[in-house]
């Protein structure tokens, strides 16, 4: 499975073969805390899930094919991890029906609203991030981490097609969103 | 306006530069820390984790050392002892509240409620000698455990409770300068760390047996 976007760490630990597993898997732990931030409300809930992914990551790791993708494989513990939470907090899950993405494809782009999204704030960014429900969040952000679509079927169990139409409408989403907030 | 309005396209791609500049964040420098402690020990089954045919020969050939005395098999006390003095550094030198902090233990039991995959069997309160003052999650054989933080003086005592089967002697033993006893009962681990005296620290393990 090739990765379009490898963290630096990551790659620095494959190559240096003397640095054991455990060491290639902490090399993402930003990477699993910046996604679980994003999911979870609370910074607490975030550091937990990520605590609880290597916790069973540890109990899993015997059971690792060799040359297994490490970084897939806990990014996939992290989303279980993340769904027992949601489930313990009655987070709803499911994608609802909504009039956003049908808005999608009507609305205008010109030269002035793609400047102001150039200089995008991060604080709008965040707040159309938060008004995607939870799975297209998931997906879009695991996009924006380098994963390629192959890679996300296999993180979220689901079929490729899937994906990509999840993707498509969390950018539609994310679109009309930002573009209605100017 | 049509599907490949370039535009639109355009849009589709600053939105997602953006994205990938915004979803990495810097994990919190403690949480590093204690997955690091957890995780890096030399014991850890990450490194461990070999073929069967090589665990296999590496067994037989760790057993006849046993046997012959050679070397001894290691014990997890060890690594208990390491994490709770780790863990108690980790409270003490914290810049921040605990995550959970009240004198009130209705207030702090139920604050792991959720956070934990079992419930600490702590019923001691607190009293003029030893004031509860708070919780916090720790990590104990890879495994979340409960952090019970009391105030004895101007010390800190950190009373650590994780979930673990094995049924294990009651031990006390000195490291980094700090006290520790552990011992295990029904099924959990407890482990209690501070710079007190032995006596003082005796006197809370009798509070938190009783």
């Amino acid at each position: 499975m090739v990765l379009s976007r490898k963290p630096r760490l990551a790659v620095v630990a494959e190559r240096a073969g003397e640095l054991s597993l455990a060491e290639q898997a902490l090399a993402h732990v930003d990477e699993l805390y910046g996604l679980a931030r994003h999911l979870c409300q609370a910074p607490s809930d975030a550091e937990d899930i990520v605590q609880e992914t290597y916790a069973r990551a540890l109990g899993g790791v015997a059971r690792l094919a060799p040359g297994a993708n490490l970084r897939a494989w806990l990014f996939r513990i992290l989303r279980n991890c993340f769904i027992d939470q949601a489930r313990r907090k009655k987070i709803v899950l499911e994608i609802p029906d909504d009039t956003v993405g049908e808005r999608a494809g009507s609305e205008a782009w010109d030269a002035a609203s793609l400047d102001q999204l150039r200089y995008l704030a991060a604080a709008d960014l965040e707040r159309a991030l938060a008004e995607l429900p939870v799975e297209l969040r998931f997906i879009v952000l695991l996009d924006a981490q380098g994963f390629s679509e192959a890679e996300i079927a296999e993180i979220a169990r689901c079929a490729p097609g899937t994906v990509k139409s999840r993707l498509s409408r969390a950018r539609d989403r994310l679109r009309v969103t930002l573009k209605e907030s100017r | 306006m049509s599907e490949l309005d370039p535009n639109r396209s355009e849009a589709d791609r600053l939105i997602a530069a953006a994205l990938a500049d915004h979803v990495r964040r810097p994990a919190p420098r403690r949480l590093h820390d204690q997955l690091a402690r957890a995780h890096l020990a030399q014991r850890s089954p990450w490194r461990t984790r070999i073929s069967l045919a090589a665990a296999f020969a590496l067994g037989a050939a760790a057993a006849a050392a046993v046997a012959v005395g050679v070397v001894r098999p290691p014990a997890a006390d060890a690594v208990i002892v390491d994490e709770a003095v780790g863990d108690h550094l980790r409270i003490i030198d914290a810049q921040h509240p605990l995550e959970v902090a009240s004198s009130d233990l209705h207030n702090v039991k139920p604050w792991f409620t959720g956070r934990l995959d079992f419930a600490p069997p702590v019923s001691f309160v607190g009293d003029d000698e030893f004031r509860l003052r708070g919780g916090e999650l720790a990590v104990f054989l890879g495994h979340k455990a409960a952090a019970f933080v009391y105030q004895r003086r101007l010390h800190t005592i950190s009373a650590f409770v994780f979930a673990d089967a094995e049924p294990r002697p009651r031990t006390e033993t000195t490291e980094r300068g700090f006290h520790v006893i552990a011992w295990s009962a029904g099924g959990f681990g407890f482990a209690l760390v501070s710079d007190i005296g032995w006596d003082d620290l005796r006197l809370l393990e009798a509070r938190l047996r009783s």
